[in-house]
């Protein structure tokens, strides 16, 4: 059910704690999950991730936006399911044996929220130094998305480094599909 | 506080220096004490107020000598020297009267009732201490300091002593005798429950909660595996066997889940002796509580939500329903008015009654008092039942001046409030003159339904079993429709509107034809609808779980539960299915998801 590179990934490390001085980058910097979205790489730190599980049976809730495919039952929990591809604006594509749902964590109001987010492919875990990120750049007019906390190039690869967060704080029914 | 206690009585450092340990004592050991007092108050208030009415009781008596003693001792090593002394003094009154060196026992029943009172305030501040890192709170100003209440008692056992008189003034003398009231009768299980209740053990909810979730985990993994197909292949008899006690024991773990989190209803119609005691006296009016039903086990959420509804409901009773014993005997009636409180399962629901044989609701009172706020339309065709319900509304009173008892039209609109949050409704039945039923109907639990699961195209949805009538497929002839598109269905000879669930929520169904699907008949605040469904699949008891933040503003659904095969199924709203017309908004994103969703079991990898 898992994927491989899903098994490999130590979700409850935590990144180690920072001995330098923080400057703005180090808040982006530690260990990151990689996923793939659209042949995209984007990155979200570990610390917010619970588990990964494969794509399974997702019961849909009527008058909710595209992007909120329902909800799924995790032991007895029941969470809500985003797919990624349609929150960030990508083309929908069926969902393959790669498919993954991504338990992140986020505390939107104080408490702490468990929301699956749908990725393509699951890669890596990648320890993303603070020498390594950059801004976002300057698109000019067109922002391509308010979500993005900047850019890691590792090995002439990009990662792109997602707020997920923000990413998950508006995907309520009032929010754009 | 009792009406008796002047401004005089307050003084105001009444802080002993003894308390202050109590602030730096381990807050969790405070917590316990808090509870237990709580408990143990709650325990007595019944036995007291018993002797109060009857006289002497050996046995209640000592009971309470008991539950004093206790908190002594506890006060004492908490060294909260107050409490410690409240209770001492309690403790050596009813003392004397367990040695019956007091002339009579009822006469003691308000101070001690005082004491309890004083004890309670205090226990709610040192809660307030516990939970607000140390910071000590100045007592309220209604508090009477532990001097006056220990004067009061000592007062109380030497005139007790010294005179034979059979009614002592310690009470307000022009309030109706504490004779007026008449408590059930001892439950001769009484002394059974004491002996069990120091068994027990409290345990915080939210890990029942959890233990809850677990079990419904087991329970579907046991299904998973006993219906595996590779298993069922077999032919082991041991292993069928080993199944089946799996089966089983899974099953009795998590009937005894179910019922850790049910309690009796009986201390909830204890609290509203006390109101009617102190309410009776308050407005001069005569009043014996009965009670059927005091067993009767329910939710404990559902029990602590009612405790609110159902003192109101009594206020309500005492102030409207119940005349002065002068009126009463006018009218040739007994002039103690009756207040009977009975609760009985029934199919399903918790039934609570309220009845009071009082003078009823005046129903033209009502409805002219309705239509002077607004309320009803003036010449409006109302049926007694839709003119009681009025009586729910935020801000109605037919009281002509508002009194300290009622009046400002809060309270009953509280009733419906709570009534409704717990999934109960309310109906009431008077008769002028002869009195007035209120009837709450609750669900069991609110962690567990029994719902019917039906199905649309692929998407499969619970409805709840009390919100359903009746199911039937429709024939041909029993359908119309109105100017081309109402549809109708005449059920047993009433023609019934139907809602079809997958034009609400923007489905694909797998049927159009409504001969081909079935209708649930269903009522929602008096008027009755035909929901249309593909299929009925069959009926379960689900577990309730909310569906959380992200869909709280999803109308029509009113949480979700994980069914038998792991899949989360959703549980519909039928009320709020039947009020709101389809989501315009999301019209088009419905029909989308829909048939994305439709994808994902193509799609859906295991």
């Amino acid at each position: 059910m898992e994927s491989p590179a899903a098994a490999a990934v130590q979700t409850n490390q935590r990144p180690p704690a920072l001995s330098i001085p923080p400057v703005a980058n180090d808040l982006r910097a530690g260990k990151h999950l990689v996923f793939r979205l659209a042949s995209e790489d984007f990155s979200i730190r570990v610390a917010s991730v619970q588990e990964i599980l494969g794509i399974m049976e997702i019961t849909s809730v009527p008058q909710t936006p595209l992007s909120v495919k329902g909800v799924i039952n995790l032991r007895g929990r029941v969470i809500p399911v985003v797919d990624l591809r349609l929150r960030l604006g990508f083309p929908a594509q069926a969902y393959a044996e790669q498919t993954c749902i991504v338990v992140v964590r986020t505390r939107p109001a104080g408490f702490d929220l468990l929301t699956g987010i749908i990725v393509d492919e699951v890669s890596e875990v990648v320890n993303i130094l603070a020498e390594d990120v950059q801004d976002t750049p300057d698109f000019g007019a067109s922002i391509p998305s308010p979500f993005l906390l900047g850019m890691a190039r590792i090995n002439d690869k990009v990662r792109i480094l997602l707020d997920i967060d923000e990413v998950l704080k508006g995907h309520d029914i009032a929010g754009q599909p | 506080m009792p009406e008796d206690l002047t401004p005089n009585d307050l003084d105001l450092p009444s802080q002993e220096p003894g308390d202050m340990s109590a602030y730096t004592a381990d807050p969790a050991m405070l917590t316990d004490f808090i509870v237990e007092v709580r408990e143990h108050l709650t325990s007595i208030e019944e036995k007291i107020l018993h002797i109060e009415s009857t006289g002497a009781d050996s046995g209640d008596i000592n009971a309470a000598f008991r539950v004093f003693h206790t908190i002594k001792g506890l006060a004492g090593f908490l060294e909260l020297s107050d409490i410690q002394q409240v209770a001492h003094e309690v403790e050596t009154l009813l003392d004397l009267g367990r040695s019956r060196k007091l002339a009579s026992l009822s006469s003691i029943a308000d101070v001690v009732l005082q004491s309890m009172d004083f004890i309670r305030a205090e226990t709610d501040r040192l809660e307030l201490v516990a939970t607000s890192d140390g910071v000590v709170p100045e007592p309220a100003p209604s508090l009477v300091s532990a001097d006056t209440i220990i004067q009061k008692i000592r007062a109380t056992a030497s005139s007790s002593q010294e005179s034979s008189e059979e009614h002592q003034p310690s009470a307000a003398g022009d309030a109706p005798s504490a004779h007026d009231i008449r408590l059930p009768e001892t439950q001769p299980s009484s002394a059974k429950q004491e002996s069990t209740r120091n068994s027990s053990l409290r345990v915080e909810t939210a890990k029942l909660d959890h233990l809850m979730n677990m079990i419904g985990e087991l329970v579907i993994a046991q299904t998973l595996i006993s219906h595996n197909p590779r298993l069922l292949g077999l032919q082991d008899s041991r292993l069928t066997g080993d199944l089946a006690l799996l089966t089983r024991v899974t099953t009795e773990v998590q009937r005894i889940t179910t019922s850790m989190r049910m309690v009796p209803i009986g201390t909830q119609f204890h609290r509203t002796a006390r109101l009617i005691r102190d309410l009776s006296r308050q407005v001069g009016k005569r009043i014996a509580l009965s009670t059927v039903g005091e067993e009767t086990e329910l939710d404990k959420t559902i029990a602590e939500e009612l405790a609110d509804p159902l003192l109101h409901m009594v206020r309500n009773s005492i102030d409207h329903g119940i005349e002065i014993p002068e009126q009463r005997i006018a009218v040739g009636k007994d002039p103690t008015a009756n207040i009977r409180l009975a609760a009985y399962h029934t199919a399903g629901q918790i039934v609570v009654q309220v009845s009071d044989d009082g003078r009823g609701l005046d129903r033209n009172r009502i409805l002219a008092k309705a239509t002077e706020r607004g309320l009803v339309r003036p010449g409006a065709q109302l049926t007694d039942t839709e003119v009681y319900l009025l009586i729910f509304e935020p801000g109605f009173s037919t009281a002509e001046a508002v009194t300290g008892l009622s009046g400002r039209g809060v309270g009953m609109d509280v009733v419906k409030k709570h009534v409704e949050k717990l999934r109960g409704r309310i109906d009431i039945q008077s008769e002028p003159g002869k009195g007035a039923t209120f009837f709450l109907r609750l669900p069991l639990t609110l962690a567990i339904i029994e719902g019917l699961v039906v199905c649309v195209g692929d998407n499969r949805y619970i409805v709840p079993m009390f919100s359903i009538l009746e199911i039937l497929r429709p024939d041909e002839s029993s359908l119309s429709t109105v100017q081309g598109n109402g549809e109708m269905a005449t059920v047993r000879g009433i023609l019934l509107p139907i809602v079809r669930l997958h034009e609400r929520f923007n489905l694909v169904s797998s049927t159009r034809q409504l001969t081909e699907g079935m209708l649930i008949v269903s009522q929602s605040e008096g008027k009755r609808f035909c929901l249309f469904v593909d299929d009925v699949l069959g009926k379960q008891e689900v577990v309730i779980k909310t569906l959380g933040a992200t869909f709280k503003d999803v109308a029509g659904l009113a949480g979700c539960a994980v069914l038998s095969d792991g899949r989360v199924g959703l549980i519909l709203d039928v009320h709020a299915i039947y009020r709101t017309p389809p989501i315009q908004a999301f019209a088009h994103l419905g029909a989308q998801a829909s048939t994305a969703s439709a994808d994902n079991h193509t799609q859906g990898v295991d």
